[in-house]
């Protein structure tokens, strides 16, 4: 795919790491001028010449307004915004306290609507844009022990279909991605929790009808489907990338 | 039993009325007191419950079909409650799956549905409206390895249904899908059976459901029976899974 994003601005939270950075690394390989930002100081090794670090919780409403100020101000348009930082928690209802609860929808829900909020009416000034949000599998089928983390993600959804539709005057469309199993430093840690990591991976696997896990560039590629003009036609869904994962059943004999 | 059942004083036709989840259904019905008809192309192995009588019924014949609404009309002349659990499996893959065995597995499942429901209309009407069950899956929703041409005749179910809610509600004339997970059937053990060493099969099955268990043909009659009664006036046009929690969860590795 050689679709060109040479003169457009892309805005990508939490772009230091996993599937941020790969969303990252592919906006500005097609020529997109990025701007990401997280919590710290930045991913640590060098950027790409066009992409830009900002230092943002987007948690914080007042790190939400400076982040797209800047962007206004040094760029003055804003084509497509990736709505991908995001915390997990894993506990039941029952284990989790104010405290994660405020932490976990601060950037998973709170963060999507301030970015929104922010963004659109520069998006809409320039004529339109794309919004790309990172939802979950977990957003439609529960994942065990991430109670917060899976009805953050079912918030992401519904977000979704509602920026679409009341935004979709204006020239923006606006989907969500909802990855499966993505293979991040996280996950590959989860496996090395597992008492015997060999078998777990080789379960894990077998679930998959495409014989692997996903990678960031899955999602990346996808990202960049849906906001180039090939997708003008594509707002208000949520796009699973899972492999195959959740199109079968749990229960797979195969395994036993 | 209070006074009343459930269905006191309908008529209900179950095809598939012999089969395991059939007769549970059956039985139930006739608990609730409703007059029952079970509908399927063979007769029964053993004695029917109480209050239930067989009725020739190959769901894949439309005269066959004519006929036995012919035999429900003289009896009674309407019919309050239509289910439609009459189905076969298929244990292929699509390449694996010969165009006969495709065309036979339709026949009953989708076109079975779609025969029995269309020449129960008018009975229903002449009732003043009714309920009809089809039977989905969740199967429709999601794969099982192995089962296209199954999953496919679902899949199809559910969106019949849909269909048919939309286009018969305004005669009073209610329907919605059922979709069971998994329901300890002669099916379901033959599904088993592919498997290797069944017990240990089962025990996995078991731990893989939130519910810790399996459904039973009675979990199926006993939302069966909601839908089909007056109790149920304002549920029309949906799916209802009864898996045991099975589908609301992302599949988990084991570790």
């Amino acid at each position: 795919m050689s679709e060109d994003f040479s003169g457009k601005v892309a805005i990508v939270t939490g772009g230091s790491r996993g599937i941020g950075r790969g969303i990252v690394a592919a906006f500005a390989q097609a020529g997109a001028q990025v701007v990401t930002c997280g919590r710290g100081s930045g991913p640590g090794d060098a950027l790409l010449e066009n992409v830009r670090w900002r230092t943002a919780d987007v948690s914080q409403e007042a790190d939400v307004a400076d982040l797209v100020a800047r962007v206004k101000a040094d760029f003055g348009r804003a084509d497509i915004l990736v709505n991908n930082a995001g915390v997990q928690s894993e506990k039941t209802v029952t284990d989790s306290s104010d405290d994660d609860w405020d932490t976990l929808m601060g950037v998973n829900a709170k963060g999507v609507f301030l970015m929104c909020r922010q963004v659109i009416p520069l998006m809409a000034s320039g004529g339109g844009g794309a919004i790309i949000n990172i939802g979950s599998i977990s957003g439609f089928h529960a994942d065990p022990g991430m109670a917060l983390y899976n009805a953050s993600k079912g918030f992401v959804h519904a977000l979704t279909r509602s920026i679409a539709v009341d935004h979709g005057p204006q020239g923006i469309r606006c989907n969500a991605i909802c990855p499966g199993w993505i293979m991040t430093e996280m996950a590959d840690q989860a496996f090395a929790y597992a008492d015997n990591p060999a078998a777990a991976e080789k379960d894990a696997l077998a679930r998959h009808a495409v014989g692997r896990m996903g990678k960031p560039q899955d999602i990346a590629a996808a990202a960049l489907w849906l906001a180039s003009d090939q997708a003008g036609f594509v707002t208000g869904q949520t796009h699973v990338v899972d492999g195959g994962l959740t199109a079968a059943s749990p229960v797979n004999p195969a395994l036993f | 039993m209070s006074e009343q059942g459930n269905l006191a004083g309908k008529v209900a036709l179950v095809t598939g009325g012999c089969g395991g989840i059939g007769q549970a259904i059956c039985r139930r019905f006739a608990k609730e007191g409703a007059e029952v008809f079970a509908a399927d192309v063979a007769a029964p192995a053993g004695d029917l419950p109480a209050g239930v009588r067989y009725l020739p019924f190959d769901v894949t014949d439309e005269a066959a079909v004519l006929a036995a609404y012919r035999t429900v009309e003289d009896a009674f002349g309407k019919l309050h409650v239509l289910v439609n659990a009459a189905g076969i499996e298929i244990e292929k893959t699509i390449e694996e799956t010969s165009l006969a065995e495709w065309n036979r597995i339709f026949a009953i499942n989708t076109t079975g549905t779609f025969l029995a429901s269309k020449h129960g209309l008018p009975l229903m009407r002449k009732a003043g409206g009714g309920s009809i069950v089809n039977f989905g899956s969740y199967d429709g929703f999601i794969a099982d390895p192995g089962l296209a041409a199954y999953c496919a005749t679902k899949g199809a179910v559910h969106a019949l249904t849909r269909a048919m809610a939309c286009d018969h509600g305004p005669e009073n004339i209610r329907v919605n899908a059922i979709c069971p997970g998994y329901i300890d059937t002669p099916m379901l053990q033959s599904f088993f059976g592919s498997a290797g060493d069944i017990e240990s099969l089962k025990e996995e099955v078991r731990r893989v459901h939130p519910v810790g268990y399996y459904g039973t043909p009675d979990d199926v009659a006993n939302l069966v029976n909601w839908l089909a009664g007056d109790e149920a006036r304002y549920a029309s046009g949906q799916l209802w899974v009864l898996d045991g929690g099975l589908t609301a969860q992302v599949q988990q590795m084991r570790v």
